[in-house]
C-alpha cells in the first residue's frame, strides 16, 4: 500500500516572541510514514509533543525543519490548502470548532468554504448528517447538544467534505465513557464506508488499542512505533512515558506481587480470563 | 453529618412558562470527613446538585444542611459569605479562570477578598503551592505559562486557599493524561485523609470512584436512583449498563469470570481486590513454588 503521508526529520521550536525562541524543541527529528487506510495512535503524555506534531500535518505550525508530503504533496505555505483538502480534524473541545447557528448550517460551513453548488450541498450535508445519525438534531443549535453529539457534528462536517485523512486530536478525552465508545464505533464504521485513513492522538489506552500501530512520542523524539500489543507489553514504561497500563497488566502486576506467575507479555482480556479459568480449575 | 439534603427539589426559571425541573425531590446524607462520588448520565442533573452546596442555587423547596450551615428556598444572598469559604467549589477546567500575574497573586486572591491581609495571603498561597505540588520557584511567574495540568494545580490552589471544609469537584481530571490524573486525585484523597475535608466527587471514572469513593450517588433524569457504597452500586450491572453508566473494570473482569463459574465474596473493584481474591482461592498456592 502507498504511503498516504511520509514525515522526514520533522522539528519544530515554539516562539514567545521574535528572540524569545524555546530552548526545548517540542518535536525533534520525527519521521514516521502512514500508509493509506491505516489507522495510526500518536500517543503521549500532555505536552509530550503530539498534538503539536498533529498540528504540523494540517500547515497549522510553520515548522522551520523537516518536510511533510501529504497524498504526494510536499506541504509548504503555497501548498498548504490543497493539503488541508485531504485533511479533516477534530479537536478535543468540541466548543472550539462550532461556526454555525444549527446543526446542518456548521456541517454546512465546509462546502460553502469549497465552493460548492447548493443544489449539491443540500443532500451531501443531510448524508452527513444522517451518517452520523444526528438526523433528528439537525436544526437544533449546537451549543444544545451534549459532548458527544457535538464531536458527531464534527464528524459530519468531516463527512461532507469527505477528505482521505481523518486526524482526531484527543477528540474523545471529555467525553464520557458511553460518548467515547460510540465515537469510536463511529469512526471505525466511517473509515470502512469512506475509505479513510485515520491518525489518533490520543491517551486513552482502549482508543490506541483500536490502531493498527502505535507511535509514542516523548520530550518532542519518536520513541517507539509497533503494534498497540507491543507497546500494551511494556507495562512500566508506559507509565513512565505518562500512559496508563491496560487493566490486563496491571492485574498481571497485581497478581506477581502476590506470588501468582501469570504469563510474560500483553494479555488481550480474552486471554487472561481464559488463563484465569484454567488456572482456577486446576485443582 | 457533614451533608444532607432533605427533600430538595430544584426548577430552573420557577413559576414562568420555561419552567424546567432539575431536581426532584432528592434526600441523602454524608457523613463527617466523607467522601462521595456523584456519577450519572450528561444532563443528569449532577451539576445542578452540587451547586446546591454552596447555594449557588437554592431550593426551590426542600432543605440543605452543610456542616453548621441551612439552605432553604427562603436562604438570602446576605450571610453567603461563611458557606462560600466553607465550601470550596472547582468547577470543570478551572484554568481557565486564572487571571492574575504571578500564581502568587492569582492564589491569594481569594483568601483577600475575604479580608485576609496581602501579607498572610501571600504567604498562605505559597504554603498552598507546595500543597498541590508545585514548588515556591513557581510563585513569581505567570499562571499562562504552565502547562494545562499545572495551570489546574494552581486553579486548585486558589480554591484551597479559602480552607474550605468541604471541596466539591466537578470532573477535576477531565482532559489530564493519565499521570496527571492520578497525581491529581492522589492529592484529593491526602486533603481527605490528613487534613479531614469532605469531598463530593462529580465523575465519569468509575475507576476513581471505585479507588476513592465511600459513597455514590446515582442521578438520573434529576432524581436520586441510587445511593451507596460502591460495592453495593456496581452489584448490579445490568441496571447501571441500562443506565448508560460504566461498571469498573475490574468489576467488568470479575463478572465475566463469574459467569463462567467462579464465585466472588464479594465483587471486586480494583486490580488490588481481584487479586485479592484471586489469590484466595489459587489451587497450588503455598506449596508449588516453594
Amino acid at each position: 500500500m502507498a504511503n498516504i503521508i511520509e514525515v522526514a526529520h520533522l522539528s519544530y521550536r515554539y516562539r514567545n516572541g521574535e528572540a524569545d525562541v524555546d530552548q526545548r524543541p517540542a518535536l525533534n527529528d520525527v519521521s514516521f510514514t502512514v500508509q493509506a487506510g491505516e489507522w495510526l495512535a500518536i500517543v503521549g503524555h500532555n505536552g509530550s509533543g503530539k498534538s503539536t506534531l498533529a498540528k504540523s500535518l494540517d500547515g497549522l505550525l510553520p515548522f522551520s525543519e523537516g518536510t511533510i508530503t501529504v497524498g504526494g504533496i510536499k506541504l509548504t505555505p503555497a501548498t498548504v490548502w490543497q493539503v488541508r483538502e485531504k485533511i479533516g480534524m477534530i479537536f478535543q473541545n468540541p466548543d472550539n470548532q462550532f461556526v454555525g447557528a444549527t446543526v446542518e448550517d456548521d456541517v454546512a460551513f465546509g462546502l460553502e468554504n469549497r465552493q460548492i453548488a447548493r443544489a449539491d450541498m443540500v443532500p451531501r450535508v443531510q448524508a452527513a448528517i444522517e451518517e452520523v445519525g444526528m438526523t433528528e438534531f439537525a436544526h437544533r443549535e449546537p451549543s444544545s447538544l451534549s459532548g458527544g453529539q457535538k464531536q458527531r457534528v464534527a464528524l459530519a462536517g468531516i463527512v461532507a467534505i469527505a477528505p482521505d485523512i481523518l486526524i482526531l486530536d484527543e477528540a474523545t478525552s471529555m467525553l464520557d465513557p458511553q460518548g467515547r465508545r460510540d465515537m469510536l464505533e463511529l469512526v471505525r464504521q466511517l473509515r470502512a464506508d469512506q475509505h479513510l485513513t485515520v491518525i489518533s492522538i490520543t491517551h486513552d489506552i482502549d482508543e490506541a488499542a483500536n490502531a493498527d500501530r502505535v507511535l509514542v512520542i516523548d520530550d518532542g523524539r519518536l520513541v517507539e512505533e509497533a503494534a498497540p500489543a507491543t507497546i500494551f507489553a511494556q507495562g512500566e514504561r508506559l507509565v513512565r512515558l505518562g500512559l496508563d497500563l491496560p487493566f490486563t497488566s496491571k492485574l498481571q502486576a497485581a497478581l506477581r506481587q502476590r506470588g501468582i506467575t501469570p504469563p510474560d507479555g500483553y494479555l488481550t482480556t480474552a486471554e487472561m480470563e481464559a488463563w484465569l479459568w484454567q488456572s482456577l480449575s486446576n485443582t | 453529618m457533614a451533608i444532607s439534603f432533605e427533600h430538595v427539589t430544584y426548577t430552573y426559571q420557577a413559576g414562568t412558562p420555561m419552567a424546567s425541573t432539575a431536581l426532584t425531590d432528592i434526600s441523602f446524607t454524608v457523613p463527617d470527613h466523607g467522601y462521595l462520588a456523584i456519577i450519572g448520565h450528561t444532563g443528569s442533573g449532577k451539576s445542578t446538585l452540587i451547586q446546591e452546596l454552596n447555594a449557588l442555587l437554592k431550593p426551590t423547596s426542600g432543605t440543605v444542611h452543610v456542616d453548621d450551615f441551612t439552605i432553604t428556598p427562603k436562604t438570602t444572598n446576605d450571610d453567603l459569605k461563611p458557606l462560600r469559604q466553607h465550601v470550596g467549589m472547582v468547577f470543570q477546567f478551572p484554568e481557565s479562570q486564572l487571571f492574575e500575574e504571578t500564581i502568587r497573586k492569582d492564589i491569594a486572591f481569594g483568601p483577600q477578598n475575604f479580608g485576609m491581609s496581602e501579607t498572610d495571603a501571600n504567604h498562605l498561597a505559597d504554603e498552598m503551592l507546595t500543597t498541590v505540588g508545585l514548588d515556591s520557584s513557581y510563585a513569581e511567574r505567570s499562571p499562562f505559562e504552565l502547562s494545562g495540568g499545572q495551570m489546574r494545580r494552581v486553579a486548585i490552589a486558589g480554591v484551597l486557599a479559602m480552607q474550605p471544609q468541604v471541596l466539591v469537584l466537578d470532573e477535576p481530571t477531565a482532559g489530564l493524561d493519565p499521570r496527571g490524573r492520578e497525581e491529581m486525585m492522589a492529592l484529593f484523597e491526602r486533603l481527605h485523609r490528613e487534613q479531614g475535608l469532605t469531598i463530593v466527587l462529580v465523575t465519569h471514572q468509575m475507576e476513581d470512584v471505585a479507588q476513592y469513593a465511600e459513597q455514590v450517588a446515582v442521578m438520573r433524569q434529576g432524581r436520586l436512583v441510587k445511593f451507596g457504597t460502591p460495592q453495593e452500586v456496581f452489584q448490579d450491572p445490568d441496571w447501571l449498563r441500562a443506565n448508560q453508566l460504566d461498571v469498573p473494570r475490574a468489576a467488568r473482569f470479575a463478572q465475566a469470570l463469574a459467569a463462567k463459574g467462579v464465585q466472588w465474596d464479594q465483587l471486586p473493584l480494583t486490580a488490588d481486590q481481584l487479586a485479592d481474591q484471586l489469590a484466595a482461592r489459587w489451587p497450588q498456592r503455598g506449596s508449588a513454588d516453594v
